[in-house]
């Protein structure tokens, strides 16, 4: 045996996490080389700046998805959660406590939403499927209430901070991750992991997997929030329909990514990586003047593709 | 002996599920420096208490004791904290995470919050060392055997460093070696003074290293004695025997009729290349310890699951039926043990149920022919004793009418042949007697009746001969005076002297 120290141990697990992934690695990254090819501008500060700000919702809607796929949850109100949160920032910052004020009430929406929803997934038992499709229902009617048109304020200074031509916004993704490592670390943020793949189990163990979920859930209610508070510093402003497509795209992130459907299956840096071979791909078809359409059906056939590849390659690996 | 303090004691203890009781009344005390025997057949209540112990359920009523305080409300996490560890026979342990982590799984050393990987470092490679576990640490538990699997769940029961140690069925999937490792791993701990409470149908397991046993049957203890002096029959003894009264309609005597199902080298998912036969108008029951090979031996015939056989005579036929259409056509039906989700659509009305196999031949012309499926719903209703207005969703009815529904809509095929997996399980015993008549009656009208049971006295009882499957082969094939609790469950277990020692 080869771990001796304690930092090994932790070392040596985190690497073996990277296993399966070095197919999705090589794949993003010869994306990221052909991006660069064909917009070299992404080599320079301004140029990666704009890359990380079209990636960073994405990569962030697609952690709150996958933080509950991981723990055997969906949800389909990260788009509505999204546009509440720009919402939200949109109408607070001009208040009293200014930006602060904006953040810690984006914020706390986020989290206690999400906390909500995941104590009635969990302690009603009721799928998680339907209660967050009727929360973005909900959570959509309170944000289309709250500003029924494109509008509210957000500080200059605070859109060219986040959204100008410094990487501001990859060094809060860095920040974030750094985060979620530490979460792990931590017996809550494992039992994440223990109640996805084998909640009786878990529960037997000692884990408290009813608190587990809930918290799940308002984590990925606050990732959900803020970036909406994001969206609503790029855009300057407060738009209560802006979410929509992330409910979806962060499905498909995660889905790429390797995150599985039932629980347990998956890791955050496989869905991280999901994320920004979608944005790429994205980016790609539209600057490769793709029209729309071909576009979505381009999303359609490789994100089924990403699922399909490994799956037959299983099968064709088992039968020799 | 001295009188030693009970660390963990379940006094009275009652529990049940869906309205069906489990535990009635069951008293249990752990003894530090003890290995206690828990015994029962199937279904006897022997998981519902572990359960109760480890604070996995709540019981209904009645008390759990740790150091001879009763506790208030008991959870898994309590129950640690007491000192009370699991080995669980379904394993809790998560494919993605490494052996340290799901060793340390509810259990971590903190610092500041987080998971201290040292300590929890330190602690599994002294548990790791005790169980063998030479695998590396970080190592996924997925990439593990089961039985490696298993002794990981040991060493997280270790880990813990329980007073009360809980084995559920520990070496059910060990090998030879690693249960050798566990068992002297049981009398280290056993010397330290942990008490051990040992959950085995490997009764020379229990033999060798437990020194007391509670013994269930029915939800209720029959025997908490010291096991001195008892060997493997008289264990069996202590399972079995009970009273049936009249619950069983009586044997047939005729004779049974032409062959119907002769099969030879036959195999099937578990079922290992075994023989067997059966006779119009017999009723044959399939017994073993859960999961043997039992329903794969039904499917098998039934055409459900991909089966092989040397020679094989089906209903006439010279080879096994290819799927299930072919089967029904053959005159074969299969009644599932799961009812609720493979034997009925539940939220649908008892008469549709009823009619669900019979609606294509009723039809006429491509459209369903309304009168004919009326009255053959009213016929089938008479025929089963189906109280009540049929038009009322399946899942309104008791377990047992579900049941005699599930059987109720083959009927109309006139089957030759019926599979039924555990029809009586989770049944009320009014209904069970019907279903047994019912079941008498399809055999003297004829019919060839298999029966796979996890009910001991229903095979002794109804049956007219009895195969026992162990690990998928047959352990045992019965028939007439030789069938016996004893015979059965002896063979269930391995103990083959019991066939002929219980018999006479």
């Amino acid at each position: 045996m080869s771990t001796s120290s304690s930092s090994r141990l932790y070392g040596s697990i985190q690497l073996r996490r990277n296993r399966g992934l070095a197919g999705l690695y090589l794949v993003v990254a010869a994306f990221l080389v052909l991006y660069a090819l064909l917009f070299p501008g992404i080599l320079s500060i301004g140029g990666f700046s704009k890359f990380t700000q079209n990636w960073f919702p994405l990569a962030l809607v697609t952690m709150a998805q996958a933080l509950l796929m991981l723990n055997g949850g969906i949800t389909l109100a990260i788009g509505p959660l999204v546009s509440l949160g720009a919402v939200i920032a949109a109408t607070t910052m001009e208040g009293a406590l200014g930006v602060p004020g904006g953040i810690l009430a984006v914020s706390l929406a986020g989290l206690s939403i999400g906390a909500v929803i995941g104590a009635i997934v969990t302690y009603l038992r009721l799928p998680a499927i339907i209660v967050t499709l009727a929360g973005s229902f909900i959570i959509g009617g309170v944000a289309l209430i709250l500003l029924p048109r494109p509008g509210g304020f957000i500080p200059d200074w605070l859109s060219t901070m986040l959204a100008g031509h410094t990487p501001v916004a990859f060094l809060l993704l860095v920040v974030i991750l750094l985060l979620w490592k530490a979460f792990l670390a931590t017996p809550l943020g494992l039992g994440i992991y223990a109640a996805g793949d084998n909640p009786v189990g878990a529960f037997r163990s000692g884990v408290p997997v009813e608190r587990v979920k809930v918290a799940a859930f308002a984590l990925s209610g606050l990732l959900a929030a803020l970036t909406g508070l994001f969206v609503a510093a790029q855009t300057g402003s407060g738009d209560p329909v802006i979410g929509t497509p992330f409910t979806l795209n962060s499905i498909a992130a995660a889905v790429l990514g390797g995150v599985g459907f039932l629980g347990g299956k998956g890791t955050m840096r496989g869905a991280i990586c999901g994320s920004l071979l979608l944005s790429v791909m994205i980016n790609v078809m539209f600057f490769l003047g793709f029209p729309p359409v071909a576009q979505y059906v381009a999303q359609g056939l490789i994100i089924v593709g990403a699922v399909a590849v490994p799956e037959l390659l299983g099968q064709w690996r088992a039968r020799r | 002996m001295t009188e030693e303090r009970p660390l963990l004691e379940a006094r009275q203890v009652f529990r049940g599920f869906f309205g069906n009781p489990v535990l009635k009344g069951v008293d249990i005390a752990l003894l530090p420096g003890r290995v206690h025997a828990l015994l029962g057949e199937n279904g006897a209540g022997k998981s519902t208490l572990i359960n109760l112990l480890s604070g996995a359920l709540q019981p209904d009523g009645g008390s759990i004791l740790v150091d001879g305080k009763p506790v208030g409300r008991f959870s898994p996490a309590a129950a640690r904290a007491a000192g009370i560890a699991v080995v669980q026979q379904e394993l809790s342990l998560t494919a993605s995470l490494s052996i340290a982590e799901n060793i340390g799984l509810g259990a971590f050393p903190r610092r500041f919050g987080f998971i201290d990987y040292r300590a929890l470092h330190r602690g599994v490679s002294d548990v790791c060392d005790m169980v063998g576990l030479t695998e590396p640490l970080d190592m996924p538990v997925a990439d593990l055997a089961l039985g490696r699997r298993q002794m990981v769940e040991i060493a997280k029961a270790l880990f813990r460093k329980p007073r009360v140690l809980i084995l559920d069925e520990p070496t059910s999937s060990l090998s030879a070696h690693e249960a050798g490792i566990l068992a002297r791993l049981i009398e280290t701990l056993k010397d330290r003074g942990t008490a051990l409470l040992y959950i085995s149908h490997r009764l020379n397991e229990v033999q060798a290293l437990c020194s007391h046993v509670t013994v269930l049957k029915d939800g209720l203890v029959t025997a908490d004695q010291s096991l001195s002096g008892i060997d493997g029959e008289g264990l069996v003894r202590l399972m079995v025997g009970r009273e049936t009264g009249d619950l069983f309609p009586p044997r047939s005597v005729t004779a049974p009729g032409a062959m119907r199902i002769n099969v030879e080298g036959f195999s099937a998912g578990m079922v290992r290349d075994i023989d067997f036969s059966a006779r119009a108008g017999e009723i044959v029951g399939i017994g073993g310890l859960v999961g043997q090979g039992q329903e794969d031996l039904l499917l098998g015939l039934y055409g459900a699951i991909p089966a092989a056989a040397s020679r094989a005579e089906v209903s006439g036929k010279p080879a096994l039926p290819a799927h299930v259409g072919e089967a029904n056509a053959a005159g074969i039906v299969y009644v599932p043990a799961d009812r609720k989700h493979e034997g009925l659509v539940l939220p649908h009305s008892i008469a549709s149920n009823l009619i669900l196999p019979s609606l294509g031949r009723l039809a006429s012309r491509g459209l369903r022919d309304r009168p004919a499926e009326n009255g053959l719903v009213a016929d089938l209703a008479r025929r089963l004793t189906i109280k009540g207005d049929t038009a009322r969703p399946v899942q309104a009815l008791s377990g047992g009418n579900q049941q005699k529904v599930a059987l109720a809509k083959w009927l109309p095929l006139d089957p030759s042949v019926l599979l039924l997996n555990d029809p009586t399980r989770g049944v009320d015993i009014e209904t069970k007697r019907e279903i047994y008549l019912m079941l008498r009656a399809f055999a003297a009208e004829g019919r060839l009746v298999i029966l796979a049971s996890s009910d001991t006295p229903e095979l002794v009882h109804l049956c007219d001969r009895v195969v026992v499957l162990r690990e998928g082969r047959v352990a045992a094939a019965l028939s007439q005076d030789e069938i016996s609790e004893g015979a059965i469950v002896g063979a269930a277990m391995g103990i083959t002297a019991m066939t002929q020692g219980e018999a006479a």
